[in-house]
């Protein structure tokens, strides 16, 4: 009976902030917090390095993946567009770590460098683009015909119709796609440090080579608030974009 | 009249199917302010003959003038936007408003914003949807009656003289659906679109149609008024497609006015229960109206009522149900007389003034002609 008098937002808030308390624990008992505070200009660095990754990765995604989406779409080439999705969807199922290798690997000969933070950059890059060429191309797909014949019928060009009618429509979804690559991208992140892209890898990676719990997680911890920080700031983007009248949660009809 | 949508010869021949024509031959003037509604079995071509007015499908050959230009030699975009377009899934767009929907083509027309709110405004007035209640809301929110009334309001949105509507009732349930008929019936009377209405329901081209337009298998079988093709159907196809019961349908298409005896014999209620007891021996007749100054209906007296002391009719009217609206058709009106095992049926006007009265003959006679 006492557990019914909880609202529903304090049960999900109680697990968050029991794992909030024992990671903190865990992160203060076995030195990460003193590691950090001793090597505070570092841990800027590294953090700085590794924003940098994920930003830079996921602006190029985005831009890449919707282009992309979109323009399966279009008419001409959506008889290439099984074809995309199919690399796309076979793409999706590779390992992060393999990815990571193949950027190392195939880089060096097409002539660049495997190793530094563009490698590093253009592997995260093929780690997120997937998910939202997916969705994109899905959520424009599944914009009713209906609507589309009304917005022809009416005198929208198709740029109009693009813009006004399918993109805004297909948010939700292209949203989520976006969600999921970031996910992907800030937990891939860190193996940029295995190719010399910096990053807060450096010290999990340290951490792990010399067994000591307090350095990986002073790199492991701040990699999961970033995770979640991003998380949160998308949600609240698409709140804010995403039309009242499509967002799933909103209004019963009348 | 003018003509305001001309066909001429307006075929149309999918690529693939060079053999069929979808559309053949079709030729027809629909003048100013009617609605003509293409019918026709499944197949028949007539989304596809609807579709080529606004050119979301290219004819082969023909031509389709409005207003006396031919629409060939308009910009596509722009013919579009002076045509109202409804379609049977209605279509809004989920992530606008019910304004902004409307707003859709007014903006894409260059309208300011104060002149597209006021007709987004008139337009959820006329269409009974009180504005500061629906303005701001979205599709989802709305019922499939009023997301359909959205859709109407949205094709008249920069009041375009013609609109194209296909089976814009069709998903809507029969209840709701002869309320829209109805309603929309109301409004066409005030805005006098001219309008081309596709339909699989033969009742609902015979109820909303000024001209029915008849396909099978791409070409014109008929083109007429609904009274005319039920009273001169132009071959068996058209029969058969009417139906057995097409005499009765014409009793949806009439009115009670038509049909009716009018200025029938009505006392006033002050005159005296003798001359009244008078009338009903000279005009051979059980009953008699009784109505106030203004000719308006109060009930009606027989020997029985008179048979008490009154100085005057009024007194001793008993009230009576069985009257009907002018405006009623056929079919309500003998409906009325048979579920209520009515002699006869009294017709008044909107104000309840007595115009006639009608009785089966009067039926049995107008369906004779």
């Amino acid at each position: 009976m006492e557990a019914r008098a909880f609202s529903p937002v304090l049960k999900k808030l109680i697990p968050v902030l029991l794992t909030i308390i024992i990671v903190a624990g865990l992160y203060k008992f076995y030195g990460a917090w003193a590691y950090t505070t001793k090597n505070l200009a570092e841990f800027f660095r590294l953090t700085w390095e590794h924003l940098v990754l994920v930003i830079i990765s996921m602006a190029a995604a985005v831009i890449v993946g919707v282009g992309l989406g979109t323009l399966m779409t279009r008419k001409g080439f959506d008889r290439l567009s099984p074809a995309i999705m199919g690399v796309v969807n076979v793409w999706q199922s590779f390992p992060s770590l393999g990815v990571i290798a193949l950027a190392y690997g195939f880089l060096p000969i097409l002539g660049l460098s495997g190793i530094g933070v563009v490698p590093a950059l253009i592997a995260l890059f093929f780690n997120a683009v997937a998910p939202i060429v997916r969705n994109t191309y899905a959520g424009i797909e599944a914009v009713g015909s209906d609507v589309i014949e009304a917005a022809t019928g009416m005198g929208m060009n198709p740029k109009q119709i693009l813009f006004r009618i399918e993109l805004p429509n297909a948010l939700p979804v292209i949203m989520g796609g976006i969600r999921t690559s970031t996910a992907i991208i800030v937990g891939t992140a860190p193996l940029a440090f295995l190719i010399g892209g910096g990053g807060l890898g450096f010290w999990i990676f340290t951490g792990i080579a010399l067994m000591d719990m307090g350095i990986m997680m002073a790199g492991a911890v701040p990699v999961a608030l970033i995770a979640m920080i991003f998380d949160f700031i998308l949600a609240r983007l698409e709140h804010i974009i995403v039309s009242p009248g499509i967002r799933a949660e909103a209004f019963q009809a009348v | 009249m003018n003509i305001m949508l001309k066909l001429e010869n307006v075929t149309k021949i999918y690529p693939g199917a060079e053999h069929i024509k979808a559309v053949d031959e079709l030729s027809f003037d629909l003048p100013e302010g009617e609605i003509c509604t293409v019918v026709g079995p499944s197949g028949c071509g007539k989304t596809t003959a609807m579709k080529m007015i606004n050119r979301l499908i290219p004819m082969t050959s023909g031509k389709i003038y409005i207003d006396g230009q031919n629409i060939n030699r308009l910009d596509t975009i722009e013919l579009r936007r002076n045509i109202g377009y409804v379609i049977q899934n209605i279509g809004l767009f989920p992530n606008m408003t019910i304004a902004e929907n409307i707003a859709v083509v007014p903006k894409m027309k260059g309208w300011d914003k104060d002149r597209i709110t006021e007709r987004a405004e008139s337009l959820l007035e006329l269409i009974n949807l009180p504005p500061e209640e629906f303005m701001d809301r979205y599709p989802k929110e709305l019922s499939g009656g009023q997301q359909q009334r959205i859709g109407v309001a949205r094709a008249m949105a920069v009041d375009p003289p013609t609109m194209l509507m296909d089976e814009p009732f069709g998903a809507i349930d029969p209840i709701n659906r002869e309320h829209l008929q109805n309603e929309f019936l109301k409004i066409q009377e005030k805005v006098k679109k001219t309008i081309v209405f596709v339909t699989h329901d033969i009742d609902e081209a015979i109820k909303m149609g000024d001209k029915i337009c008849l396909l099978k298998a791409g070409k014109l079988v008929q083109f007429a008024a609904p009274e005319t093709m039920l009273t001169e159907p132009a071959n068996d196809f058209v029969r058969d497609f009417l139906g057995g019961d097409r005499t009765l349908k014409r009793l949806n298409l009439l009115k009670l006015k038509a049909a009716m005896k009018p200025d029938p014999p009505v006392i006033m209620q002050g005159e005296s229960p003798e001359k009244a007891k008078a009338m009903l021996t000279e005009l051979k007749v059980d009953n008699l109206i009784v109505v106030d100054a203004e000719k308006r209906l109060l009930g009606y007296v027989n020997h029985e009522a008179l048979e008490k002391q009154a100085d005057e009719v009024g007194k001793v009217t008993r009230s009576t149900d069985s009257f009907m609206l002018a405006s009623s058709s056929l079919k309500d009106g003998l409906s009325e007389i048979f579920t209520h095992d009515l002699g006869c049926l009294i017709v008044v006007d909107d104000d309840k003034k007595v115009l006639g009265i009608l009785d089966t003959e009067d039926i049995r006679e107008i369906l004779r002609r």
